[in-house]
């Protein structure tokens, strides 16, 4: 092989302005079945750790609405997913064969098979009461329900980054243990609310505590996923515009700090009518911060694609980057 | 019937044909070189011969009977079609050289003006990040070791367009499927090489086995060094900036002269596939984390 010449070092230009990489057509429905089933997924975590280590009855209570929130999940996920298809009569070619290189490819089969077992776990909360079988089915479903759903809540980090997306490819493992942490402190939102309409206040109480717990290894992961992006000098889409205003002020903001702020507040208050109000509010705040974050994450990315200053950074040599 | 003086010595073999059937492998009058199955193919751009004419451009469209894009001018320069698209497979870029560390440059490089062009195309890497990314299946290695999309199979998912490192796959708005470069399959098939090196006045774009044409780039930049063109290098050959971070190499390859960013290049693309397994058991250890502190706050107590 010749040598390679030494080429001048890269001063950022770029040709003409232009992007270097196509941008993801990634919208809303794809951001809201990441969150939908981040949710889903975290629901039958914690289904079946509540039937592992709590006296939840499998047909009442907490275990039922979760498999309930689960089944509400993967039954419109996949809807949103079509949808997002550019040509969705042909969705069931997604089942036509198994890439191990494309997490889209085995994200389609995670769906599948969690789609599955949650509609047997469905059993279970419909009518386990008056079944033995439903229940039995059910509770047999329930443990691989729970570790395809860890799966569900992860695994669309590891498809964003295993992009040339300059924002998603930069940070891998904190990005998905962002959306995990998401996930789960959207499901213990989610289940406490429901807890708390049910007038089920001290399970609710620790539910919200878990989302509490959460949201802050939540904000931890954001900080890593944040540094890892200045390191590479590419931050610029998620700092600005609407990715900053979605992911700093929608995803931090009304997502972990003010529900965060709202569960202290109510904890150190006194035990009274006020005291449901402000907790129910920074569950759905965090559950919406959550959907913010993650179309945050979608739209910051496609800008950071469309930016050749950052890709272009993005693909020098390690120790050449700014 | 040709007549000796304007027709290749090849050519000639031929005369007795039907003039209504295609030449059996004509891919061998006009390259020298045969297309057999089982060998990999490729193309060598060697941007020190382009004149920007954009017969590749043009070639492309007409025998992939690809549907005009934005029909407006850049204004930045004589590139006008700006980028590979669903309905554009070979782009001709522009770069003008006007300062070099602070200066009006006032030379030119020998042999060459200093206006940068380059034919840009689908490097049907390998392994290529877009078939590594395709759900479906539509996107495969053909015998040719080229990367195709198969139309009837793509629904669209457009995973493959953030996949590529160089933005070349798209989804096109009228059919709503990816689309690139075959490397003209169809054509390869029959034995005839691509319509872009076909119609390439100044062999800028040449067509063949990669191996072959590997070794005809080492001799042409060692050639380009001895006249006096000390930049000149080649793009997305093993080892070099182009086939980097798990992508092995480019099977349509480029000779520059200056940075692979002039050319709207990276320098050092990665493999995107390789980040799937890091981030996955990232996540997954995260959520037994979370699982383990479910049970230790008691949510199953009611």
């Amino acid at each position: 092989m010749t040598a390679q010449p030494r080429l001048p070092p890269w001063r950022g230009e770029t040709y003409h302005g232009l992007p270097s990489l196509k941008a993801s057509s990634f919208d809303w429905k794809v951001s809201a079945y990441i969150a939908l089933l981040g949710l889903a997924g975290s629901a039958q975590v914690l289904a079946a750790v509540a039937r592992l280590t709590g006296r939840h009855g499998e047909e009442d209570g907490l275990v039922r609405r979760a498999r309930l929130l689960a089944a509400t999940g993967s039954t419109i996920g996949p809807l949103l997913l079509i949808r997002h298809l550019k040509t969705p009569s042909r969705w069931y070619n997604m089942l036509r064969i198994v890439r191990p290189t494309s997490p889209m490819s085995l994200g389609s089969w995670l769906l599948t098979a969690f789609g599955g077992l949650s509609a047997l776990t469905t059993l279970g909360a419909l009518f386990g009461r008056r079944s033995r079988l439903a229940r039995r089915v059910a509770e047999v479903a329930q443990g691989p329900a729970a570790i395809t759903g860890a799966g569900m809540s992860v695994y669309t980090a590891s498809l964003l980054s295993s992009t040339s997306t300059p924002l998603w490819a930069a940070a891998p493992a904190p990005l998905a243990a962002q959306f995990g942490a998401a996930s789960m402190a959207g499901a213990a939102s989610a289940l406490a609310l429901a807890q708390r309409r049910a007038g089920e206040d001290r399970s609710a109480r620790r539910l919200e505590t878990l989302a509490a717990a959460a949201a802050m290894g939540e904000f931890a992961a954001a900080r890593v996923v944040e540094r890892r992006w200045k390191q590479a000098g590419i931050a610029h889409a998620a700092t600005h515009g609407r990715g900053r205003a979605l992911l700093q002020g929608g995803g931090k903001g009304a997502g972990m700090l003010l529900p965060l702020a709202a569960h202290a507040l109510s904890v150190l208050g006194a035990e009274g009518r006020s005291s449901r109000v402000l907790p129910e509010l920074a569950s759905l705040a965090m559950i919406a911060g959550g959907a913010a974050m993650r179309h945050g994450m979608l739209q910051a990315g496609n800008e950071s694609a469309r930016r050749p200053q950052d890709s272009l950074r993005f693909n020098q040599p390690r120790n050449a980057r700014r | 019937m040709m007549e000796g003086g304007l027709a290749h010595p090849r050519a000639l073999r031929h005369t007795d044909l039907d003039p209504q059937q295609p030449i059996p492998q004509e891919a061998e009058l006009t390259t020298g070189r045969r297309i057999e199955p089982g060998r990999a193919y490729g193309f060598f751009t060697d941007t020190t011969l382009c004149i920007g004419c954009k017969a590749c451009e043009v070639a492309c469209k007409e025998w992939n009977q690809l549907p005009a894009d934005d029909l407006r001018l850049s204004g930045t320069s004589y590139d006008n079609t700006r980028a590979l698209s669903a309905h554009t497979w070979r782009h001709v870029t522009f770069a003008e050289r006007i300062v070099e560390d602070g200066q009006r440059v006032t030379s030119m490089p020998p042999y060459q003006s200093n206006w940068l062009m380059m034919s840009d195309v689908c490097k049907h890497c390998d392994p290529a990040p877009c078939l590594e990314a395709c759900p479906t299946g539509a996107i495969f290695r053909t015998e040719f070791e080229t990367v195709v999309v198969q139309q009837d199979i793509c629904n669209g998912c457009g995973y493959c367009v953030p996949a590529c490192p160089f933005g070349v796959v798209e989804l096109s708005t009228d059919d709503g499927k990816a689309h690139k470069c075959t490397l003209c399959y169809d054509r390869l098939k029959g034995g005839l090489e691509p319509a872009c090196a076909k119609s390439c006045p100044t062999d800028s774009i040449q067509f063949g086995p990669v191996e072959e044409l590997l070794d005809l780039a080492e001799r042409r930049v060692e050639h380009l060094h001895a006249q006096g063109q000390p930049r000149a290098y080649l793009y997305g050959t093993p080892g070099a900036p182009g086939a980097t971070g798990g992508i092995g190499r480019l099977n349509a390859f480029f000779l520059l002269t200056e940075r692979p960013e002039v050319y709207n290049l990276p320098s050092e693309p990665s493999r995107p596939s390789r980040r799937a397994k890091p981030s996955f058991l990232a996540g997954l250890a995260t959520m037994a984390g979370l699982a383990v502190a479910a049970a230790l706050i008691g949510v199953g107590r009611r």
